[in-house]
This record gives structure tokens, sequence and C-alpha cells, in this order.
């Protein structure tokens, strides 16, 4: 990010950026930039408050009235993290292994009633926002779990999307899996709390087990970019974890 | 001649690190992140700016704004971001039915899909428009990949940088995820 501002700069172009790592910005040095010391995911703040979201481009722009830089400036509010992480993580020691998965048929009969209990909800939270994110992957909401399963066999499944290999795929099907559990909750609980929703999808739900089960597949595989999705807490949301992921080094990163 | 070249960060942070104002001592530090994220964070490549441009701003009331974003959106539909993607989407100041296909996933989603507006404030930049707090806002807005080297972005930043002249922009927002 603050690499693109110095291009967009060159190019005539007054640029003012919003970070969340002040060190970064301290090295890289774009002409205007307003450190946020905010969880990462939420760049104006908060969702639903267009007063904080104002008051975070206002700041910004404000550096748009100085007359020679670079200008760093830090946000008047913090939004205080945990522990120092920048968002939900894991506790390390929730590790399954492949072992744990049994009856794969059994799993996915769970997490398809789970789903199915939960699918009135999530369509009246598309229906009150006008919009969903769910839907990275291309596929129906019906397909995600089966494509899921399929890999806790052991193998690659055939990629149901043109042009789409198997494992970028399945990425996008666990965005799109998340996506449908949080969508409906924080509409209707009407809460938010990235804490709260990381916990209650991935240590709490038979969704999250699900995807556990997937990770412990992709530790022991042969494949070496299902090795890197885990090695580099690609999938799980390990990165703010206090440890690597148990059975690999975190080499990745 | 401006140049962003790679170095790494370790050495950079050694010889160049310089707090351009007073900092508060209570910022959220590298230093205190956990293991994972201190290890990967710390031992990042950064670029390194030779000779930076400096484009003085247009009053206020002048100024057309168009957002880019490092969340790697795009309008359902579009070809889904590379896990290190050097493109760019673009998507227009009202498209609203957006998806993610950002490779990270160590920052929250569950706030932009209450919210779009929480990481691309469209919305709020209208309302500022319509105040006279600003210009306008842009027709077009752009999308990276967050996680790519932004070394390897310059084509596409400079094509991203044309569109956006030919619509009249004067004024970047650049925002990360």
């Amino acid at each position: 990010m603050c690499g693109l501002a110095h291009y967009f700069e060159s190019e005539g172009l007054s640029t003012v950026l919003v970070g969340f790592v002040r060190e970064h910005i301290e090295a890289i040095k774009p002409p205007r930039s307003l450190f946020l010391d905010f969880p990462m995911g939420r760049s104006m703040g908060k969702p639903n408050d267009p007063v904080f979201q104002k008051k975070v481009i206002r700041e910004a722009f404000g550096l748009l009235g100085t007359d020679s830089g670079p200008v760093i400036s830090d946000f008047s509010e913090v939004i205080p993290v945990k522990d120092g992480r920048m968002g939900y993580a894991l506790p390390p020691e929730l590790v399954l292994s492949v072992e744990d998965i049994g009856d794969v048929n059994a799993v996915l009969a769970e997490v398809k009633a789970e789903m199915a209990a939960l699918r009135l909800d999530y369509e009246a939270a598309v229906a009150a926002r006008g919009r969903t994110t769910v839907g990275a992957s291309g596929l129906e909401i019906e397909e995600l779990a089966p494509f899921v399963a399929g890999f806790l066999n052991g193998e690659i499944p055939q990629s149901p999307r043109r042009g789409m290999p198997a494992i970028p795929l399945l990425k996008l099907v666990v965005e799109d899996l998340e996506a449908y559990f949080t969508e409906t909750r924080t509409h209707r609980d009407s809460i938010d709390d990235l804490e709260l929703m990381g916990k209650w999808f991935w240590e709490e739900s038979k969704t999250g087990r699900m995807l556990l089960l997937l990770e412990a597949v992709s530790i022991a595989s042969d494949n070496k970019v299902m090795l890197q999705i885990v090695e580099m807490s690609l999938m799980a949301p390990r990165f703010w974890s206090e440890g690597p992921l148990p059975g690999t080094s975190a080499a990745g990163w | 001649m401006f140049r962003l070249q790679r170095r790494s960060w370790r050495f950079i942070v050694g010889q160049h690190r310089v707090p351009f104002l007073r900092r508060r001592c209570d910022l959220t530090k590298i230093s205190e992140m956990p293991a994972v994220a201190r290890g990967f964070i710390s031992n990042l490549d950064l670029p390194v700016v030779y000779d930076p441009s400096w484009t003085q701003p247009v009053p206020a009331n002048k100024r057309r704004i168009s957002i880019v974003s490092t969340a790697a959106v795009h309008r359902r539909g579009d070809k889904p971001f590379s896990w290190l993607a050097k493109d760019f989407r673009a998507f227009d100041k009202t498209d609203r039915d957006l998806v993610m296909t950002h490779v990270a996933v160590e920052f929250d989603r569950s706030a932009w899909q209450q919210d779009l507006n929480t990481i691309i404030p469209l919305e709020r930049l209208k309302e500022m428009a319509d105040d006279g707090e600003i210009g306008s806002v842009a027709e077009e807005h752009y999308s990276f990949m967050g996680a790519a080297d932004p070394v390897t972005m310059e084509k596409s930043a400079r094509q991203a940088a044309a569109r956006m002249k030919q619509d009249g922009v004067n004024t970047v927002f650049l925002i990360p995820i």
C-alpha cells in the first residue's frame, strides 16, 4: 500500500493513505499517512458508524493540507486489539488429526444440517443489507460443504469451476463458508465482535470442525500446495497465534 | 529519478528508522505481536524509495477522489485475484455487489460483511461531496492484492493512474485491509 502511493504520486496524483503497521509506514515513507491502531479489516474503524468513519476520513484528508512531507500522523482514537494480535486467532492447542475424521459422510451430514438451520437467518441478513459477500468461490451454497468433504478422503477432487484449480478454489470455498456463518450471526444477533465470531465459527461450529479436519489432511498431504496453505496460515486463522501449527515449521513465513 | 526497490526490512530498521512525528508509547508495535505474525512482518522485504515524488494537493473543494484498496475485492463474476496478483480490478462508484478473494486470512472479514464502508467508504465520500467537503467522487475505484510485492505492481499501478487521470481524478485515497 505504501509503495503504491509513490507510484501514484509520481503520476501527478496526490495521495493520502491509512495504515495499520506504523513501522512499515516509517520505512517506506509515503507522502501522507494516517496510522490506525485498529484491528485489521476495519480501516474505517466501525461498521455502520458513519460518524466514526467520517472522522477517520477527515483526519486522513487533513494531511492533504500539509506543504511538505513525508508526514505521518496517528489517528486520535484507538480501537483496542487483543494481546497484540490484530485479528482473531485459533488457540494453538486446538488442532485435530486425520484420525479424528471418522466417517466423512457423517461429518458432511452434520455440516449440512447446521448450515440448513441457518439458512432463513442468512437470507434475512442478505435482504436487510441488500448484499452478500458469499460467492467468492462461484459455487452455490449447497455445493460448499460437499466440496470440502471431498478433500477429507485424502484426495484432491476435481474443480467444478472452469479455469480455477481445486486448491485455490478450496480457499475461496472456506471464505464463503465462514462468510455464510458470520453474515448470518452478525445480523441475526445484532453483534459486531470479531473475536466472538471467530470463536463461534472456528471453535464451536460443526463447519469449523470440518475445516480443522481439512487442516489435518493438509498437514498430512503429499501435495506441496496443500501443505503451503497450512504452513502459511492461508486457510485457518493462525497468523496471530503464539507459535506455529504443530506439525509445521511455519517455514513458509 | 523515482525508483522503488526491495531491501531487507531489518536493514531498514537498523539504519533508517525515522519517527516523523512524536508517537504515543502505547501503540501496537511489531515487537509486541504474537510469534507467527511478528516473525512474518518483521522479515518482510520492504521496498525502498529513491527520489520520491511529491504532488501538491489541490484545494479540498477541487478534489476528485478515487479509492485504491488492497483488499482484493472485485465485482462478483470478475476474475478472482491470484495469490500474488500484480494486476488490479476496477469497480464503479455505485457497485455494491463485491466479493473478496484475498489470499491472507489474518484480517477480520465480519466488518465489511456488515458494511462495505468499513473498508471502501463510497457512501461517506458521496456525503462529503454532497456537503461540499470534497469536490467529487470518481466514477471508478480500484483494488489490488495486498499480499503481493508492490515492486511488481508498478505497471498496473500506472495503468490505474492513467484511467484515473482520464476521469479527472487528482487525489487518491489508499486504504489497506
